[in-house]
């Protein structure tokens, strides 16, 4: 799934997922925040780098619903929807959106407030990836 | 002027030769196939069918070129690869002749890139006569699987393409951020599209000449991704463009009465993966234009057209925001009401752009700034051929619209 040697950055952030949990990186040296995960920090250049744990809250900066069209394995997903999220924590990432009890993702809106709701320990063993919805 | 300072490390407009001198670059030929779907025209036969063309357009002979750049294809990894090994060199003949053929590579935004190192090349008298060279066979390739490359490919393996992150959803994730910001309708949105048709319908070259398209259409087509209708989506298609360059002092020195120079240039790398993005309504387009006009020594309300990146609606307003052409959040209803279109106010992406003139990959960017410079030239089709067109902006964008390119360009006649 990943490059050799590339767990070092990806595993400590996969694990949290299957907790339920979601985790960024944060340097020591400098007290920032990092996302995605660096092989050393892109502010000071220094490399002891660790994991915090996310306030998981943030507004969603866009979104898309996939309907047509999907990667080869995304099939059986469809629609889904993504989004990019600016967490509370002064990082952004990439994850996927929980639908509405519709089945639908209209009541979502750019600048709108989202959470980390984390997908069952199945999903995340499948496709580890962040999963959000909406906050009041 | 701004003073020269060594540690800031940016080029200024001083490190250039100036208007006039004889070492700048000029274009001096173009040569294009018409973009569509073409699976009798194989790659190697576009490419060699542009140069050709181009070096003849140029005045000048197949010999008489001495450096390749090769602008990528994504269609093959195995056609990519006979470029990089110099195929094109031992199919124009120019074995043992060729001082060197090489490849520059940043997606969508290639074309601004290479032609800016050709440009470099010529004024250092690296180069002499430089081809610059695409082709792509997009068109004809199964779309399941350049699906599948596009999301392998310029997305993080690691972080993103794990949600199913496709490319667009990418367009979409900036068409929604783009509409929220400017207060833009889908109707808006769509007229951007329908604009660009009326552009492709008057060239030749277009994938999209002789069809006809409305908002209604669009509205009417379906969701593929939210926001985004199927008809806003770019059709993959074959192409090929191809470029000469050399120096004024050559272009004047060969008896060309026209040629084209490149007044400024600026560039703004905004991100890699598109979770990264700070604004996705914005790019890096505002950064990059403040430093190509600084260079130009003119501005955007000089500029007599514009070809700018669009392989979705939302690149294209956020360009044309960013660099100065419309006022921040007014470019979709200024397409809304014709200001863009044929006969309207600024003529923008005259040859249909990506959008409607065919999405030929890496080409999609070359094609425009061919277009920018064919009508610097004065030669497009007299039908969308801008009057007495001296000054044009064109941009470019790679990857997930990760950067965001500029070249200022300007018409010189002897």
């Amino acid at each position: 799934m990943t490059d050799t040697g590339m767990e070092t950055l990806t595993e400590p952030y996969y694990e949290a997922l299957k907790r339920g949990e979601l985790v960024v990186q944060h340097c020591k040296a400098c007290n920032r925040n990092i996302m995605y995960p660096r092989h050393l920090c892109p502010f000071c250049y220094e490399t002891d780098l660790s994991w915090v744990l996310s306030s998981g809250r943030g507004v969603l900066h866009s979104y898309a619903v996939q309907r047509l069209g999907p990667p080869s394995g995304f099939e059986d997903d469809l629609p889904y929807a993504v989004g990019v999220v600016k967490l509370d924590d002064g990082v952004q990432l990439l994850g996927r959106l929980w639908p509405d009890p519709d089945g639908e993702w209209s009541g979502y809106s750019c600048d709108g407030r989202v959470e980390f709701h984390g997908a069952d320990a199945v999903e995340i063993g499948r496709r580890p990836v962040p999963w959000f919805r909406r906050a009041g | 002027m701004p003073d020269s300072d060594p540690a800031s490390g940016a080029a200024t407009a001083s490190a250039l030769p100036g208007r006039g001198s004889p070492e700048e670059a000029v274009f001096i030929g173009l040569g294009e196939l018409p973009s569509g779907r073409y699976p009798d025209r194989p790659f190697m036969g576009q490419l060699v069918h542009a140069a050709v063309a181009a070096v003849r357009d140029a005045g000048l002979t197949v010999p008489d070129i001495d450096t390749i750049l090769l602008i990528p294809c994504l269609h093959s990894f195995a056609d990519q690869a006979d470029l990089i090994f110099s195929r094109l060199v031992e199919e124009l003949g120019l074995h043992g002749r060729a001082k060197s053929s090489f490849m520059l590579h940043s997606g969508g935004s290639t074309s601004d890139n290479t032609i800016r190192s050709a440009a470099g090349l010529i004024a250092s008298g690296h180069a002499r006569n430089v081809l610059v060279v695409q082709s792509e066979k997009w068109g004809s390739a199964p779309v399941g699987e350049m699906i599948d490359m596009l999301t392998a490919n310029g997305i993080p393996r690691e972080w993103e393409k794990l949600s199913g992150l496709t490319f667009n959803a990418v367009g979409a994730l900036i068409t929604c951020r783009y509409m929220a910001a400017s207060g833009s309708t889908a109707a808006d949105m769509a007229s951007v599209c329908v604009a660009l048709r009326e552009w492709s319908r008057l060239n030749p070259n277009a994938m999209y000449r002789d069809r006809t398209l409305t908002v209604e259409e669009i509205l009417n087509s379906k969701m593929v991704t939210d926001p985004l209708h199927a008809l806003e989506c770019p059709m993959l298609a074959d192409g090929a463009v191809a470029f000469v360059m050399t120096s004024a002092g050559n272009a004047r020195r060969a008896g060309r009465d026209a040629w084209v120079r490149i007044a400024g240039s600026g560039g703004c790398v905004s991100h890699y993966s598109i979770g990264q993005e700070a604004d996705l309504a914005v790019l890096g387009w505002e950064k990059a234009g403040v430093d190509a006009y600084e260079q130009a020594g003119w501005g955007p309300q000089e500029a007599d057209l514009a070809e700018v990146y669009d392989s979705y609606a939302a690149v294209l307003t956020s360009g044309l925001e960013g660099l100065g052409l419309a006022p921040k959040h007014e470019a979709a209803r200024m397409f809304a009401s014709g200001e863009f279109s044929p006969g309207g106010r600024l003529p923008v992406n005259t040859n249909g752009g990506l959008l409607s003139a065919g999405h030929t990959g890496v080409g999609g960017g070359s094609a425009l700034l061919a277009e920018g410079v064919r009508q610097l030239l004065g030669r497009a089709d007299p039908s969308r051929q801008v009057a007495g067109a001296t000054r044009a902006v064109c941009g470019g964008t790679g990857g997930t619209y990760m950067d965001s390119q500029v070249l200022l360009l300007e018409g010189v006649a002897r």
